[in-house]
């Protein structure tokens, strides 16, 4: 009786196992991510933040992509780098001079309601990107590359004389205005995604779930707005087989508190954007990691405001940047030591940031000039600040009762970044400073009036060139807040920008962010590169780009 | 009666006239755009400017909201669900539904419990639980909302795991509980101390006191006479509390991620999706003005002898 007993019970045992077992085999594996509140849109010639392409990324590929390579990001053994590879392109040929760029799309390659993808998509949405109808943000995105894009832009030319035409379904020809040493890259960015013409338009509501049409790796099955968008595996892409998640779940939360309570409970397996205050005991409890990421955080020095460069260098140098990233963003942020952020290559693979000297651009032209300085410690920058500073005041160029305006936008962190800024231009300089606080929407609209002394902003890169970084600063550009004015550094870049990948073009480059922070310069002080911090629980085989998209498909169960 | 409530409508719809037309002016004197952005230059600007008719003289593009009003149409979003219509947005993705539940639940809460606090704290006036109720209420009042919710969350959701984090669209029960609890203690406090107060005053009127001494038991006299008139002062307070919990939910939706009007009623204004704050602010203003209208007629039905027309008296 005993033993039969003990038999029943083993068997159970072995049953309930076998159950347990093949129950767990057949639970379908859903990534809960949280990057983001809700997008303003996932239309990818609308798009302009970063989880929208990170979105589009997952719907949609473009003629090159992000691929995950065996390249750690961090020190996170689950996140990898990733490289740009050909993508929904089979291959592609050059033209002699670099202008003229043939690409031939692949033969498996479809949308997800089973057609083919054909060049004609891409040439639709190129030109709908640049068309000024369209009214996109990115709409100056292909301005100088692109044969036409600027003059189409403009109003002056027709998008149909857009550089792109489709020579047969399988042939997509593009002409650039002159050789661009990053155009591949560009190929695989988020708002040049191919779009069906049939689809998209007259057809406002084609981003909906029961509307989208894609030819990437997931498309949105359901989305219930502000609170979560759920992608599944598009079975018509030519590698769904090889795909991680069953579902991607991208929860959209605004607040700090929820997005960590909701990892700290298990809800959410990967989440951006929390309390920097959590950061430290994050980073120890091994949750949480640090991606170095394409951007830098800089203020604007309003050359109409503060006239002279020696006060502006006075005041870059008297930032303690340490001070800074250790006690005040604590997120693991590199002080900065020029304006093109870090991870930015040159054309030999070297970091742009720290290519030309230790020091960096933003004190290299500097040290040439006052060869004593120390310029190594802080306290050898904040001497020679005081001396540039008494030098633009004893000479009259500058009213040391004058309090300058700080603008920031409404942000803890920003406030305490300007407190930090405010007291270290006040111990070093004996200079005031009024903080003015204003919501977003507000505060864009005041840098265009460059109404302010002070004003912060960070940039993300675009691609990666110091371009995206250096032409913000030409002579009446759109972003140069702070009304910098150099002729010669409008012409490197000029310069730059027709002259292909090499020593001359790096060469070019580096003397032009050099020429920002030497005489008569001081536009911008960056105070830090960007990082990307981010908690993951339970996954692996996931990818990230500097640019700050990450990427789930092919992730993995840990 | 009816007379008076056709009355009311046509003054109701004269005033969200004005309401519009304030608002209208309002974020039209506030700067910034909706299509404002780190990347957006002035070019870009002046286009989707043109593209959606906010170029047009300011008379212009408010005669046009009030046209498209009349017919129904509150426009479409022009940043935050760019091209979705707003009536969409606000009725059919479940947003208003959404909030008027949660704050339906709320204020359910704050009534339920907070009068028959108050008239405790006051039958017990001077005792221990008078004092108790008083520190409890006084608390409730002073904390903010942020502070409950964020404690409730880390307790129930996090530490014990017991509730979601993540209320989402309010499907199960216990997505209710800290939500519900977080946005009605506030107002469950302050109805207790509400309650509480008239009935002190109530209690020593001379009615009372003429109730008593004609031997009506203190259980009658509190139920029937003092709480009665005691009622009115809170039915005062929750028509526009109503209209209040549902803006005011703002901080809940957004910690329990609750996708509802109120976080979607800040948040236009902070994207300046301008046809999103008019239609947003004119329906609840209608809900202020309905809420309004059902408290007068409430206190005709608590108080007889109060008077809603001047024919009436």
């Amino acid at each position: 009786m005993k033993k039969t007993l003990a038999m029943l019970i083993a068997l159970c045992m072995v049953f309930s196992m076998v159950f347990t077992a093949s129950a767990f085999a057949d639970e379908p594996f859903v990534v809960n991510a949280c990057i983001a509140s809700e997008p303003e849109t996932i239309d990818p010639g609308l798009i302009s933040s970063v989880d929208g392409s990170t979105y589009t990324q997952h719907q949609f590929e473009n003629l090159m992509k992000y691929q995950m390579v065996d390249d750690l990001a961090a020190d996170d053994p689950n996140m990898h780098n990733t490289e740009v590879v050909l993508g929904q392109a089979a291959s592609y040929e050059v033209s002699d001079d670099m202008c003229v760029y043939t690409f031939t799309l692949r033969d498996d390659i479809f949308w997800s309601d089973g057609e083919p993808v054909k060049a004609q998509d891409f040439v639709y949405s190129w030109q709908r990107l640049v068309d000024p109808e369209t009214a996109s943000d990115y709409g100056y995105f292909l301005d100088n590359i692109v044969l036409n894009a600027a003059a189409i832009q403009a109003g002056e030319k027709d998008k149909s004389e857009l550089g792109i035409e489709a020579v047969d379904d399988k042939t997509l020809v593009i002409t650039l205005e002159a050789p661009c040493a990053y155009f591949l890259e560009i190929c695989a960015f988020a708002s040049l995604m191919p779009l069906r013409e049939d689809v998209v338009e007259g057809n406002d509501d084609w981003t909906d779930p029961e509307n989208i049409v894609v030819n990437g790796p997931y498309k949105v099955v359901e989305w219930v707005h502000d609170s979560y968008i759920r992608m599944e595996p598009n079975k018509y892409y030519y590698d769904v087989d090889n795909l991680g998640p069953d579902a991607i779940v991208w929860w959209l939360s605004d607040s700090q508190t929820a997005i960590i309570s909701g990892y700290q409970s298990g809800e959410y397996s990967f989440v951006e954007d929390f309390p920097t205050d959590l950061i430290e005991s994050l980073v120890e409890s091994g949750d949480c990691f640090v991606n170095p990421y394409v951007g830098t955080y800089y203020l604007y020095l309003n050359c109409d405001k503060i006239p002279d460069w020696r006060v502006r260098a006075a005041m870059t140098l008297a930032v303690d940047r340490e001070n800074i990233v250790e006690n005040v963003t604590q997120g693991g942020q590199v002080p900065a030591t020029g304006f093109v952020a870090s991870g930015i290559l040159d054309s030999e693979g070297n970091d742009f940031a720290s290519g030309v000297s230790d020091l960096g651009a933003l004190y290299n032209t500097l040290q040439e000039m006052y060869p004593d300085a120390d310029l190594e410690t802080y306290s050898g920058k904040c001497e020679l600040a005081q001396e540039l500073y008494a030098e633009a005041v004893e000479e009259g160029a500058w009213d040391p009762s004058t309090t300058v305006v700080y603008n920031f936008n409404t942000s803890d962190t920003h406030k305490a970044i300007a407190e930090a800024c405010g007291a270290d231009w006040k111990s070093v300089l004996d200079m005031d400073i009024t903080l003015e606080n204003q919501e977003w929407a507000t505060y864009t609209n005041g840098l265009g009036e460059h109404k302010f002394g002070v004003a912060r902003l960070g940039w993300i890169a675009d691609y990666n060139d110091p371009v995206t970084y250096l032409e913000l600063m030409v002579t009446d550009g759109s972003y140069n807040y702070g009304l910098y004015s150099n002729e010669s550094f409008d012409e490197a870049i000029a310069e730059a920008k027709a002259t292909l990948a090499g020593p001359d073009r790096d060469e070019l480059l580096y003397s032009a962010e050099e020429t920002l922070f030497g005489e008569g310069g001081f536009p911008v002080c960056p105070i830090y590169y960007y990082t990307s911090i981010y908690c993951m629980n339970g996954l692996t085989n996931v990818a990230f780009t500097g640019m700050g998209y990450y990427f789930f498909w092919y992730a993995q169960q840990v | 009666m009816t007379g008076y409530i056709i009355k009311r409508i046509i003054v109701a719809i004269l005033t969200l006239l004005v309401i519009m037309t304030v608002t209208f002016l309002l974020m039209n004197a506030i700067p910034g755009s909706p299509f404002l952005t780190e990347k957006s230059t002035p070019e870009m600007i002046a286009r989707a400017n043109a593209k959606y008719g906010l170029d047009k003289p300011l008379y212009v593009q408010l005669w046009n909201y009030i046209k498209s009003y009349l017919k129904g149409d509150l426009g479409t979003s022009l940043k935050m669900q760019e091209g979705t219509p707003v009536s969409t947005i606000i009725f059919h993705q479940g947003k208003f539904e959404l909030s008027l539940k949660l704050g339906l639940y709320a204020l359910l809460l704050a009534v339920v419990l907070g009068i028959p606090l108050g008239c405790i704290a006051a039958y017990n006036r001077g005792t221990w639980i008078d004092g108790f109720l008083r520190v409890v209420t006084t608390v409730g009042v002073a904390i903010p909302t942020f502070v409950l919710a964020t404690l409730l969350l880390v307790t129930f959701a996090v530490k014990l795991q017991w509730l979601p984090t993540v209320s989402g669209s309010l499907t199960t029960w216990k997505a209710y509980v800290m939500p519900v609890i977080s946005l009605s203690f506030y107002y469950l406090c302050y109805v207790a101390k509400l309650t509480r107060t008239s009935m002190l005053d109530a209690i020593n009127q001379d009615y009372i006191r003429t109730a008593r001494a004609k031997g009506v038991k203190t259980r009658s006299v509190i139920l029937k006479h003092a709480l009665r008139n005691s009622l009115i002062p809170v039915i005062t307070y929750l028509g526009p509390v109503m209209a209040g919990i549902i803006t005011g939910s703002f901080v809940v939706e957004s910690t329990f991620s609750i996708p509802g009007l109120g976080k979607y009623f800040v948040q236009s204004v902070l994207n300046r999706d301008y046809p999103v704050i008019m239609a947003t602010t004119v329906v609840l203003s209608a809900l202020v003005i309905i809420m309004n209208l059902v408290v007068d007629i409430a206190y005709k039905i608590v108080d007889p002898r109060i008077t809603l027309t001047s024919k009436e008296a």
